[in-house]
């Protein structure tokens, strides 16, 4: 299979598989246990939270273990509900992960102004000031969003968001190892990751809650994680996002300049062999190896299925659990047009793509192309 | 080359064994799971489906593709349905979704993708006699699908393989337990496809408000009040709230009609009282499988979904198109579809507009 969907989720990094089998096979003590085993299964966590901490820098104890960035949103968000001040500011174009929580919470009096974004998919920082209202006690906007790509602005609007005392939450999922990621730098409150975007496994996740911010647990039993999510820890997993998160922050220079020349390559030689293409996004600030493309005139279904028969995995608009695609919201939310929107497909390399991958993806685009074209 | 088949997949086991006994046949099968309703509530039933389908391919090691058709079938399938309700006549979605949906929309779609043909799950034989195609209802009686396939013309049958048609309903489950297929003892679906296992008036609630009137007896005597004529199907038994014991026996009430003008519904006693039996019938919207209007002057007809045949003479006059049966007919309901037959030949059909 030819795999260019990278946004979606990552493959795991044979390092990482190699350790999470070492610590499943070997150390499946449970870490609040006492014993030996107990206690080195508790040696692997903390030195994932290290890891983690150091990729991101902050100190280990700013540095939750979840059950992915889902869990790590609904665990900043449902805070809500302890706070005297339940208005949101948040962004039109973040992940239900988010918006849905937020439509959720709306039951227990918390109300929430999503700002909209120009047409390269950015967020304009003056809005999320005018939005501010007396009852404004959280601001959550991503670092870079999942389906265009486009990088925001997250230091300046927490810059403003500290000025006025809000506290600042940014899901950064789709960011590590891709860009820098500095807590301090970016000044926000709070920050959300996901093991499985970067190389490391499905269903862990890791959130960074800011040593002075006190926040209330989403998982309530025993003490692990400091009290902040109960229930035994995925040894293994957590060990593997460590690990993942040492890699990925390790080799970023060089996964960055190698989804950069991917991304360029690609770029000239789809418009080569279709001169229409219309690359969306924004021109500069943008997650390296993300492409959101639109093909005017072809059915992103159809030329989904003609590549997924010859082996290529990329991605549309946002799959439904029906495995239909619908035509992308943020896309919407930028002003595209229904025809364009749904001539759109999502490609994002990954550092497990070669040059002759990509080479390989523009051939079939062209046989596709043609198919289409001579059935029409 | 073999030829190339694109296989409509409901998560169902129909459509399942379709694409088995294709793939042992030796076509090249792939398969595709149609979405024609987005889920406006918590009701879903095609997310189960998709998984159903999911599971039955990986066993069949064939490919699984969604399409989505949900504009399509809104705008040519489910804003007609609506209108006929709103008319106070009791439409029939599935025969109008074959004819826009299945059998255009994604016929086109498969045909784009570089198919042949397209298969489905319906109980349905299809044959060539003189260079036209004829249309059987299947080999199983009590599952034959002919009915809601009447509205298919000439170019949609030729580019369609039915499967199971030869079969029974039984022998489809036990070739599916068979060969270990997932969903061979799934339950099976009823009803309208997007409606699903939904209470069907709810259902209903959530497009119109309430709109009461009067409801009176054959006889002109006021019983009561209903909420809405839409709500109402003839010949229906149950929800008209008065129970047996207005009349002088104890037998219960059915609709025998509704005056759209002053918002009446009229109920009768009895499920055999006379206002509910009609013998004749016109036909609107007739359309004939072969292009050509049956030479047979007497054939049979069934007026709804599962109806033993019924003897009639039709009539055919300046488009008008009149249907005179044998025996008195039960609850002849507008709206509905008549489908007529010459044998087991299914020879096409039309919208029943009035009964007298």
């Amino acid at each position: 299979m030819y795999y260019f969907d990278h946004s979606a989720t990552t493959p795991l990094h044979p390092n990482v598989k190699e350790l999470m089998d070492e610590v499943g096979e070997h150390h499946f003590g449970n870490p609040s246990s006492v014993h030996v085993s107990g206690q080195k299964a508790k040696t692997f966590i903390e030195s994932a939270r290290r890891q983690m901490a150091k990729a991101i820098g902050c100190s280990s104890n700013e540095i939750i273990f979840t059950g992915g960035g889902t869990e790590a949103n609904n665990l900043v968000l449902w805070n809500l509900i302890h706070q005297k001040k339940k208005h949101v500011i948040t962004s039109v174009i973040e992940h239900p992960a988010v918006l849905n929580v937020l439509d959720n919470l709306e039951e227990f009096g918390v109300t929430y102004t999503a700002v909209r974004v120009d047409k390269t998919g950015m967020v304009n920082p003056d809005d999320v000031q005018n939005a501010i209202t007396e009852k404004t006690s959280l601001m959550s906007v991503m670092l870079a969003n999942n389906e265009m790509g486009t990088l925001q602005p997250i230091a300046e609007i927490a810059a403003i968001a500290n000025k006025y005392k809000i506290i600042m939450h940014t899901d950064a999922v789709q960011t590590l190892g891709k860009i820098p990621v500095n807590s301090k730098e970016l000044g926000v409150d709070c920050m959300s990751f996901s093991a499985h975007k970067f190389y490391g496994p499905k269903g862990v996740g890791a959130l960074f809650i800011k040593k002075d911010l006190k926040l209330k647990p989403l998982i309530i039993g025993g003490n692990q994680e400091r009290r902040m999510r109960a229930g035994t820890e995925n040894t293994s997993g957590i060990a593997g996002l460590g690990l993942a998160a040492e890699l990925a922050t390790n080799n970023l220079h060089k996964t960055q300049s190698h989804l950069i020349s991917l991304t360029h390559a690609f770029k000239a030689q789809i418009t080569h062999i279709c001169p229409e293409v219309i690359f969306n996004g924004h021109p500069e600030k943008q997650l390296p190896g993300l492409i959101n493309v639109s093909f005017p005139g072809f059915r992103n279904d159809l030329l989904m299925i003609h590549l997924d028969r010859q082996g290529v995995a990329v991605s549309s608009g946002s799959a439904c659990s029906s495995g239909d695609i619908k035509p992308s919201q943020i896309l919407s939310s930028m002003g595209i047009t229904d025809d364009i929107n749904n001539s759109t497909l999502r490609i994002s390399f990954g550092i497990d793509n070669s040059l002759q991958d990509m080479e390989y993806l523009i051939k079939c685009f062209k046989s596709t192309f043609e198919r289409i074209r001579s059935a029409a | 080359m073999s030829e190339h088949i694109i296989v409509g997949m409901s998560g169902g086991v129909d459509s399942a064994v379709s694409a088995l006994l294709l793939k042992e046949q030796g076509f090249d099968v792939e398969c595709i799971f149609m979405k024609n309703w987005e889920e406006d509530s918590d009701y879903c039933t095609s997310e189960q489906d998709y998984k159903d389908a999911l599971l039955v391919c990986d066993e069949l090691g064939l490919p699984l593709k969604t399409v989505n058709f949900c504009n399509e079938y809104k705008e040519r399938v489910f804003d007609y349905f609506l209108k006929e309700y709103a008319a106070g006549r009791t439409p029939n979605p599935d025969t109008l979704c074959n004819k826009e949906i299945k059998f255009k929309s994604f016929l086109n779609y498969a045909l784009k993708l570089g198919a042949n043909r397209i298969a489905t799950g319906h109980y349905a034989r299809l044959d060539q006699h003189n260079g036209t195609v004829l249309l059987h209802k299947g080999n199983d009686e009590n599952k034959d699908q002919s009915y809601f396939l009447f509205m298919l013309n000439q170019y949609q049958l030729e580019k369609t393989i039915f499967p199971i048609g030869e079969m029974t309903k039984k022998d489809v489950r036990t070739l599916a337990k068979e060969k270990g297929l997932p969903n061979h003892d799934r339950k099976d679906s009823t009803g309208v496809c997007f409606i699903g296992e939904r209470d069907f008036t709810e259902f209903l609630h959530q497009y119109f408000k309430p709109d009461p009137g009067e409801m009176i007896t054959v006889d002109g005597k006021s019983v009561g009040r209903h909420d809405g004529l839409m709500f109402y199907t003839l010949g229906q038994r149950q929800g008209l709230g008065i129970g047996g014991g207005h009349g002088e026996k104890e037998a219960p009430w059915f609709v025998a009609d509704k005056n759209l003008k002053d918002n009446i519904l009229i109920v009768a006693q009895g499920h055999d009282h006379p206002d509910l039996f009609h013998s004749q019938l016109s036909v609107e919207n007739v359309h004939w499988i072969s292009d050509k209007s049956p030479s047979l002057k007497k054939l049979n007809a069934k007026i709804r979904y599962r109806q033993k045949d019924q003897s009639c003479s039709i009539n055919i006059s300046n488009d008008a198109l009149i249907v005179v049966f044998k025996k008195p007919q039960f609850a002849v309901t507008p709206g509905q579809a008549v489908v007529f037959y010459d044998g087991d030949i299914c020879l096409g059909g039309g919208t029943i507009e009035n009964r007298n």
